[in-house]
């Protein structure tokens, strides 16, 4: 079961899950806003003495794997593989970050998280949003560390600085002596003490004072911000920028290859010129880095919706761990749920409700009919016409798949019955979805029904849909799904089955199994599909059957 | 013991902080005193501590809504007494709001529980009863004080302010709004449109101003504590 974590909370690992190989998963998001999602795996004190053991996008994995980075997956903007019992014992602790690049601040974040999943099964989440933070603009999310046992803990503590200020907190090697040390207890120990604000309790359910943290965001922002940007003795620091990638191809190279990496850590004059650069990063290509610029004007936004005068979010402090709601008022206490902002056309709010801003490249959507809960501007749903409906029919109950069409200038809102949504954005590829699990989809994919048969399927076929070419398909499941790699010996039930890569072939299994036959009513056969396909085709589903 | 013990010790209480605060997603957790009483929805109640209460069809809640109540009795009970109390509606997401000085229109169902001294007032959406299978009963709550939701699903705020055009939801996903929206009833545009739940519920509220809107992801909107009877 699922534990949610709050600030300070921590356990022993083995508490969570009796696996040692661990996905661990972190979404973070604000409007305008780019994350770099590290880890850093310290040694006993608390430093990057080893800096192959700063994984990020640049380094995606530690020299024996025990640590990876995954990339995006769904619902978590980047995730790690761990492998706790493989990690080094000079590693004692690993550091999950998350570093605003460019401009912004973490108070400007919407809801986030970070889990961790073992055996396809969330084990623990510790949830976070804007309002825990004023302007830090870098922040310790959790931390794997060892004492005794390898023990999990919800750290959530920023630092104003960025990234620089993290690097310093951890750079063993950062020449001026001092900084490390006298940052690294006061950054290190509190995330494992009960955090601050929490310690005392507010005691009256009053307004709970927002006072001791309010002074804080303005003076450390602001002022570094534009000066030191421009700082030209920077591309220098980056001397490796292709350097690192292929260091992973050949993992037993990484030593003689590795050397460039350390620089941009160990020198303190970078210092300057970190954080506020957009798309800065030790070893990353300069290139990108001004790109980002224009969306640092938009730091305001999350503020503004719904926005009841007199409360700003970046007030709240990040009290108790749940800061949104005690603190004082309407506006508040809803903050957490905000509409995320707009900037792609699909966008997913949160877990379970996905929006569509059909002002955004101009097609139309068609979605299942019923699902829309909210919309704003002028759409026009239609369902007749389309030519569409009514051949989608069909299934154990008889019941129709129907869709609409929605058309028109504004943002929908689409969600059905809290089942999970996924965004499956497909760029001349094919899916196969159950037709039971599509939501929406963009009409601009080519999209086919196609039945299949067999005698063990309620109803006497199971219906599928066909996309190709390139737009997205919401997927609804019923919970966590799990996407398996197909092999010669995939199978899935049929009812439980969400989609799968077009490339597969699939093939009809049934098993008969003559006990069941007993029972009155029931078939006694369960059909599974088996798949078949070349590797790197898989196969999603869903731990419900319909 | 021991061993049981320590694997469900991450589920106990954390203290208490507030007046009103989250224990998990969906469950609730009020800390009591007297003096300060609370409005409950009847039978939302999954524990207590202490001494606390039960009045299960207060006369302010006849008063205030008549309508409301059926043969059934009062959907609210009035909790007083000193202690912990844990409320909770099938597993739906509670979100807690500590209004200062706001007003809030909450959906009836969607109504949790609420501080007895905030201002309150029960009524029926005009022109919309009918379509929402309940009957759609909404709760003005407005002051200074606590009040819990209930919502199918993590919900999400909306502003309606936004744009020009008005706001239109599924009455179904519907949880909250500002009061000082308008709000009216809107059939679909064309006739040949079918939206809401299954057919016939060709159904939009309509919001229009400067306020938010509450929604659910999900066209569950089945009371379930009122099914219980």
């Amino acid at each position: 079961m699922a534990r949610e974590f709050q600030r300070g909370h921590k356990a022993k690992v083995s508490d969570l899950t009796a696996g040692t190989d661990l996905y661990v998963g972190v979404q973070i998001a604000g409007p305008g806003l780019t994350f770099d999602i590290s880890c850093f795996g310290l040694d006993a004190n608390e430093q990057l003495s080893d800096d192959r053991y700063f994984v990020f996008f640049n380094q995606p994995k530690s020299p024996e794997e025990s640590i990876q980075l995954l990339g995006a997956q769904a619902g978590d903007t980047e995730s790690f593989r761990v492998t706790l019992d493989r990690v080094p014992a000079s590693i004692h602790k690993l550091s999950f970050t998350a570093t605003i690049d460019g401009a912004g601040q973490m108070s400007q974040i919407g809801p986030g998280h970070i889990r961790i999943v073992a055996g396809g099964e969330e084990v623990v989440r510790y949830a976070f949003t804007g309002a825990e933070f004023t302007t830090e603009r870098a922040v310790m999310l959790g931390d794997f560390y060892l004492k005794d046992v390898w023990r999990f803990a919800a750290v959530g503590q920023g630092f104003d600085g960025g990234l620089d200020a993290l690097l310093k907190n951890f750079g063993g090697e950062v020449a001026e002596e001092e900084q490390p040390q006298q940052q690294a207890p006061a950054a290190g120990a509190p995330g494992f003490a009960p955090p601050p604000q929490a310690a005392a309790p507010a005691p009256s359910f009053g307004a709970p004072a927002p006072a001791p943290q309010a002074p804080a965001p303005a003076p450390s922002f602001g002022a570094p911000a534009p000066a030191p940007a421009p700082a030209a003795p920077q591309p220098p620091q980056y001397p490796q920028p292709a350097a690192p990638a292929p260091v992973h191809a050949a993992p037993t190279m990484a030593a003689p290859l590795a050397p460039p990496a350390p620089a941009p850590y160990g020198q303190p004059p970078q210092q300057p010129s970190y954080g506020q650069v957009p798309g800065q990063y030790p070893g990353q290509v300069p290139p990108p880095a001004p790109a980002p610029g224009g969306y640092g004007q938009q730091p305001s936004y999350g503020q503004v919706p719904g926005q009841m005068p007199g409360q700003v979010p970046g007030q709240q402090p990040g009290y108790a761990p749940q800061a949104a709601a005690p603190a004082a008022g309407l506006a508040a206490a809803l903050q957490p749920y905000k509409e995320a902002p707009t900037g792609s056309r699909w966008t997913p709010q949160n877990q379970q409700l996905m929006r569509v801003d059909l002002s955004m490249g101009g097609q139309a959507v068609l979605a299942r009919q019923g699902s829309m809960v909210l919309y704003q501007g002028k759409v026009d749903f239609s369902y007749k016409g389309a030519g569409f409906a009514g051949r989608i029919v069909g299934n154990a109950t008889g019941q129709e798949m129907q869709l609409m069409r929605c058309t028109g200038r504004g943002q929908v809102f689409l969600a059905e019955n809290g089942a999970h949504l996924h965004a499956i954005e497909l760029q001349g590829d094919a899916i196969c979805v159950s037709a039971e699990n599509v939501l929406a989809f963009d009409e601009s994919l080519q999209h086919e029904v196609r039945r299949i048969e067999g005698h063990g399927i309620p109803g006497g076929a199971l219906f599928t849909m066909q996309f190709q070419g390139t737009g997205t398909v919401i997927v609804k499941t019923h919970g966590v799904p799990v996407v398996l790699p197909v092999t010669p010996t995939t199978f899935a039930d049929s009812n439980a089955i969400v989609a799968w890569s077009a490339a597969s072939q699939v093939i009809l299994s049934s098993q008969v199994r003559l006990r069941r036959n007993a029972y009155p009513g029931h078939s006694g056969e369960t059909v599974n599909l088996q798949f078949r396909g070349a590797p790197g085709n898989f196969i999603v589903v869903q731990p419900y059957e319909v | 013991m021991n061993a049981m013990n320590q694997q469900l010790a991450g589920f106990a209480p954390t203290p208490v902080t507030a007046r009103m605060e989250n224990h998990g997603r969906s469950m609730l957790k009020v800390a009591m005193q007297s003096g300060q009483d609370l409005f409950a929805r009847t039978g939302s109640m999954v524990a207590y501590e202490g001494f606390v209460q039960y009045e299960p069809n207060p006369p302010a809640v006849r008063q205030m809504a008549s309508q409301w109540v059926t043969g059934e009795g009062a959907p609210l009970m009035k909790c007083t007494g000193d202690g912990l109390l844990y409320l909770a509606d099938y597993g739906a997401d509670v979100v807690v709001i500590n209004l200062n000085n706001d007003s809030l229109s909450v959906n009836g169902t969607n109504l949790l529980a609420f501080d007895a001294h905030l201002q309150w007032g029960v009524e029926r959406v005009k022109g919309l009863a009918k379509f929402a299978g309940q009957g759609l009963f909404n709760v003005e709550v407005a002051g200074t004080g606590w009040v819990a939701l209930t919502s199918r699903g993590t919900p999400i705020v909306v502003d309606c302010g936004r744009g020009e055009d008005e706001t239109y939801v599924d009455p179904d996903a519907l949880v909250a709004w500002s009061p000082n929206l308008k709000v009216k009833g809107k059939r679909s545009f064309k006739a040949s449109s079918m939206l809401g739940r299954g057919s016939g519920e060709a159904y939009q509220m309509a919001f229009s101003g400067q306020g938010i809107v509450v929604v659910q992801p999900s066209e569950d909107s089945t009371d379930r504590l009122r099914a219980r009877g």
